[in-house]
């Protein structure tokens, strides 16, 4: 079906060259979306909850070795392949560049989940837990998912919208344009806000003076598995290696 | 307008297909936003949000906060943006606070030893009241014999370390500060080379080259969080020349991970390796001839003749690890030469060092030719290079603290085991747990009396009289002078988000009532913590500079500073730096403890630090940076050392060490050099909650005595191991081949790589 035109297109450059694999996005995350704790028997399942995580990946032999790393979390494609799979409409593409993932229509089929090359849902298996205490936490803005649901990087949707009715109750039309600032943004998502080295930035790639828009021209951008043509909205920048030169890379 | 939701269900009911209703109409987006509950229906109305400045307390290099607070609940904790250090950034040991406040495992109440066990304090009104008449009593009978009184914390900042340095003065106790694998040869090297009292602002962001010896800045060293957004910085392509970034040191780290090259060397050998360098820069006329004049005491390269680049090679390993060409000579020799010259000619470029490069025998001679490096190309006091900080803008607030020397901790335990010692009281710290090579255990329970105040069941706690919970750093008063600083006065001010969650006190607000019942308080009387932190908005308030001018009064200034989360000055500059120091003539060599065959190198964990975010269920789960593990700990090697000992990822090794032997399962690590292993800090608690009980095993047990010549400070990474196989098998939780997406990629399809530092 087709979209109507907006003028808002929210994506994320990735700058592989910054990413030190620290960590503060993948935690930020958790803390941001109510996601489960990811337990050692889960990690020992293969089901541990992780909407952003950072891959790590060797090169060479010692003792020339490179670690590279990578974050890696929902790509938010505009041809997604989980879409045109679910059943049920409960993830669908919206017309802000958005993969969003309705939880209340889910039925747990995870056909959307078998068909994502990027491995970046993830399915309750069983009811969420969190000790009482530690409930105190969690995110008012922010749905806790039930057993038999898929669930996903939803690039801080709640963060968005709320900055959009912040902007609305001020009488702008949109977020003020500072909002866009990786750094001050109020509707950054959480891993971009944490990042220390501003590795991660977010924001309208539709609006030519975002600095997203900039970055997703550089000659560095790449997407995930590119040959698959997901056209994600998550753009990678390659990391800088002066001293790779031996033909593999680009 | 659109559909409501309400609506829509209706319209989906009846047509007995909602499918079809998605399929042949357009719904408006609004309605499919039900993630968000902004957008909900009518009858659901989102909460108001506060956001709070303050200071965090998670680990020493304390970071400027902001915490979402809703409906008097923490929710949310991100960078302050105006806190220059951090400037708006964070680490997820930051983050995990908000786990701390809520866990459920925190110590309720005042708890009381009861034979094995313990029972809360009871069954007065008022038990910590009660409990406190008790320590007061007890520091009251034992007024005569102070010495026979410790008291233990991390090296504390800002008011909170006046009060506690004050309170042991006017008492006249023992006190102790603890920094687990600390950087005492560290600062004493910053004091030797830039005569400076205080760490540096070492100006990563605006440098072009950056030589790291050892320190793990990108993780844990130091100040990581503002250290890895200078690395951001230094990293830019936009409108500035990439920088490039060498790594020195035994162990692979997170650091060197990310560094454009990565020089093994054996350890405590880097000193030689700096010295190498020099010799190769100066004789390469690459160098200010007045620096080498200073450097050197006026003899040029001849004062580093013993030097020579065969002798590097030799000591530092270089030659063994790297190997020969087809001419026999070694690969060593071109790699030491270019980093000589990139680094001289590729300015400003800053030389910096700590970590196991530092704790070691020899760890402050390898320190001072290190920072030394800097005088010989120009970099001190510059803009990328090294920037001393200013004192504190407060006069009365400590802006420097360092942990007590391994020297004064083996003293101090030789002290409990004589009986010397009648109360200890801990606060903050785990010493059983940190100083486990000592036994500090089994001394402590020489103490009469052991009072803990802390939240969670360490290995400490577990050990003392009576346990006072306090308030967690999200729910009370304090400030920070930031160290390092960001090379101008700062000022971070803390201030308690939520009301307490438990029955806890401030430890401030009760050195503080303590002093004054004992009537030993020297100092000004009657103020709480809170009001302390207000005599520092209204000292700066008087100054009226910096951040926050243009205040009527100083209760209009102090809620400015408290909204603002800090005070900054980017006027004021540190001291210039003391003249250049001479290179020292010789090194000696490292030695190390035991005779085993592998160098042990052990290393803050990036998310648990030195165990004290080991209670933390989101940082047990934060995958480790090199070998992705989570909730465990482990003993990396070699890969092709681990073939020659037959052992598989997960097989469980005996580590022997000079102070006792641990049992850790094997993790290869395909660039560790294949006679040094690593083990990291933190886990191996018996106790500390349902989140850190009974994970891996604690390496400080297995450390040996080892010290700095010099400053007596912990040559932690300074024993050598054997590993011996237990023909057990455990499975290693790790983020690693669970979720990759490609197993074996082709190369460029996930990670890509270009040689060309464009836009």
């Amino acid at each position: 079906m087709a979209e109507p035109q907006v003028d808002v297109k929210w994506s994320m450059v990735v700058d592989i060259d910054k990413c030190t694999g620290c960590q503060a996005c993948v935690v930020a995350c958790q803390s941001e979306n109510n996601v489960p704790i990811s337990t050692q028997e889960l990690y020992d399942q293969r089901r541990q909850m992780t909407w952003i995580r950072v891959e790590r990946y060797w090169e060479g032999d010692f003792p020339d070795v490179k670690a590279r790393y990578i974050p890696i979390m929902c790509q938010h494609c505009d041809t997604a392949p989980c879409e045109p799979v679910c059943p049920v409409f409960a993830t669908y593409h919206n017309n802000e560049g958005l993969n969003v993932q309705v939880y209340n229509r889910c039925v747990g089929t995870r056909y959307c989940a078998n068909n994502c090359p990027y491995q970046v849902r993830f399915f309750n298996f069983w009811e969420p837990v969190w000790p009482d205490s530690l409930k105190n936490q969690l995110n008012p803005d922010v749905t806790v998912r039930s057993r038999g649901i898929m669930e996903k990087c939803s690039f801080c949707v709640q963060r968005l919208r709320r900055s959009e009715r912040d902007a609305a109750q001020n009488g702008d039309d949109r977020p003020a344009d500072d909002a866009f600032d990786p750094s001050h943004g109020a509707f950054a998502p959480a891993c971009v806000r944490a990042c220390p080295t501003d590795a991660l930035v977010f924001g309208d790639a539709n609006n030519p003076n975002s600095r997203v828009a900039s970055l997703a021209h550089s000659d560095r951008r790449y997407h995930l598995l590119e040959h698959l043509g997901t056209e994600p909205n998550v753009i990678y920048l390659k990391k800088i290696d002066p001293e790779a030169g031996d033909g593999n890379h680009e | 307008m659109g559909l409501t939701r309400r609506q829509f269900l209706k319209m989906a009911g009846v047509s007995g297909a909602g499918a079809v209703v998605f399929a042949g109409c357009n719904i408006p987006d609004e309605e499919l936003w039900v993630q968000s509950p902004v957008n909900l229906p009518e009858d659901l109305v989102t909460g108001v949000d506060n956001w709070y400045a303050t200071v965090c307390r998670q680990c020493a290099s304390a970071e400027g906060l902001l915490v979402r607070v809703m409906e008097g609940r923490a929710k949310k904790i991100q960078g302050n943006p105006d806190y220059p250090t951090n400037a708006g950034k964070h680490s997820a040991r930051c983050e995990a606070q908000l786990q701390e406040l809520y866990h459920p495992d925190r110590i309720a109440q005042p708890m009381a030893r009861d034979g094995d066990g313990f029972l809360p304090v009871g069954p007065g009104a008022d038990p910590y009241a009660d409990s406190l008449e008790w320590l007061v009593n007890t520091l009251d009978s034992l007024k005569g014999r102070a010495s026979r009184v410790a008291l233990i914390t991390p090296p504390l900042r800002g008011h909170l370390g006046q009060v506690v340095s004050r309170f042991a003065s006017d008492y006249g106790l023992r006190y102790l500060t603890l920094e687990t694998l600390g950087e005492g040869v560290l600062r004493q090297a910053v004091k030797d080379v830039f005569n400076a009292d205080r760490l540096p602002h070492f100006d990563i962001a605006n440098a072009a080259f950056v030589l790291n010896f050892g320190s793990d800045f990108l993780s844990t060293w130091v100040s990581p969080v503002s250290l890895a957004r200078a690395y951001g910085k230094f990293r830019n392509v936009e409108g500035h020349e990439r920088g490039t970034f060498v790594h020195v040191g035994p162990r692979f780290s997170m650091t060197a991970a990310n560094a454009d090259r990565w020089m093994p060397v054996r350890p405590g050998t880097e000193g030689v390796l700096a010295l190498g360098l020099a010799k190769i820069i100066i004789e390469h006329g690459w160098a200010d001839p007045q620096a080498v004049q200073a450097v050197t005491g006026g003899r040029g390269g001849a004062a580093l003749e013993a030097f020579d680049i065969d002798r590097v090679v030799r000591e530092t390993g270089m030659g063994d690890y790297f190997g020969v060409d087809e001419h026999g000579v070694s690969k060593a020799i071109p790699k030491i030469e270019r980093l000589a010259e990139d680094f001289a000619t590729h300015g400003p470029a800053l030389a910096i060092g700590g970590g196991e490069t530092a704790a070691q025998t020899n760890g402050l001679q390898n320190m001072r030719a290190i920072l030394t490096l800097n005088y010989l190309v120009g970099s001190v006091g510059q803009k990328g290079g090294v920037l001393l900080n200013p004192d504190s803008a407060v006069p009365s607030v400590p802006a420097s603290a360092g942990g007590a020397s391994f020297n004064q901790w083996r003293a101090f335990t030789d002290a409990l085991r004589s009986g010397d010692i009648d109360l200890v009281i801990v606060r903050g710290a785990d010493p059983v747990h940190s100083l486990a090579n000592l036994d500090f255990g089994g001394a402590l329970a020489r103490a009469s009396s052991v009072v803990t105040f802390g939240n969670f069941w360490n290995e400490t706690a577990l050990r003392s009289t009576i346990v006072l919970p306090e308030h967690t750093s999200l729910e009370e008063w304090g400030d920070d002078v930031p160290e390092p600083g960001p090379g101008h006065q700062t000022l971070g001010f803390q201030q308690p988000v939520v009301r307490p969650v438990l029955n806890t006190r401030s430890f401030g607000d009760v050195l503080i009532q303590s002093a004054e019942r004992l009537g030993v308080a020297q100092g000004p009387s009657g103020l709480t913590m809170q009001e302390l932190v207000r005599s520092g908005a209204e000292e700066l308030f008087r100054q009226n500079r910096g951040l926050i001018i243009g205040a009527t009064d100083a209760e209009e200034y102090l809620k400015a500073a408290l909204s603002r989360g800090v005070w900054s000055d980017p006027n004021t500059k540190g001291p210039q730096a003391g003249s250049a120091p001479e290179f020292d003539r010789e090194i000696p060599s490292p030695q190390q403890d035991g005779n085993g065959r592998f160098f042990l190198v052990p290393y803050l964990s990036n998310a648990l630090g030195g165990g004290e975010g080991a209670h933390l269920p989101w940082l047990q789960a934060a995958p480790d940076p090199i070998t992705t593990v989570v909730w465990k700990s482990w003993v990396e090697l070699n890969e092709k050392t681990a073939d020659e000992l037959e052992l598989r990822i997960g097989d469980v090794v005996r580590v022997e060490g000079p102070s006792g032997a641990i049992e850790l399962p094997v993790y290869f690590h395909p660039a560790l050099p294949p006679d040094v292993v690593a083990i990291p800090v933190g886990q191996g608690h018996k106790e500390n909650g349902r989140y850190a009980r009974d994970r891996g095993a604690n390496v400080m047990s297995i450390l040996g005595w080892s010290t700095e010549t010099t400053t007596g400070s912990s040559a932690w990474a300074a024993s050598r191991v054997n590993l011996v196989k237990t023909g057990e098998h455990v499975t290693m939780s790790r983020n690693e081949g669970t979720t990759g997406i490609i197993r074996e990629p082709h190369p460029g399809e996930i990670i890509g790589v270009t040689t060309h530092a464009q836009m």
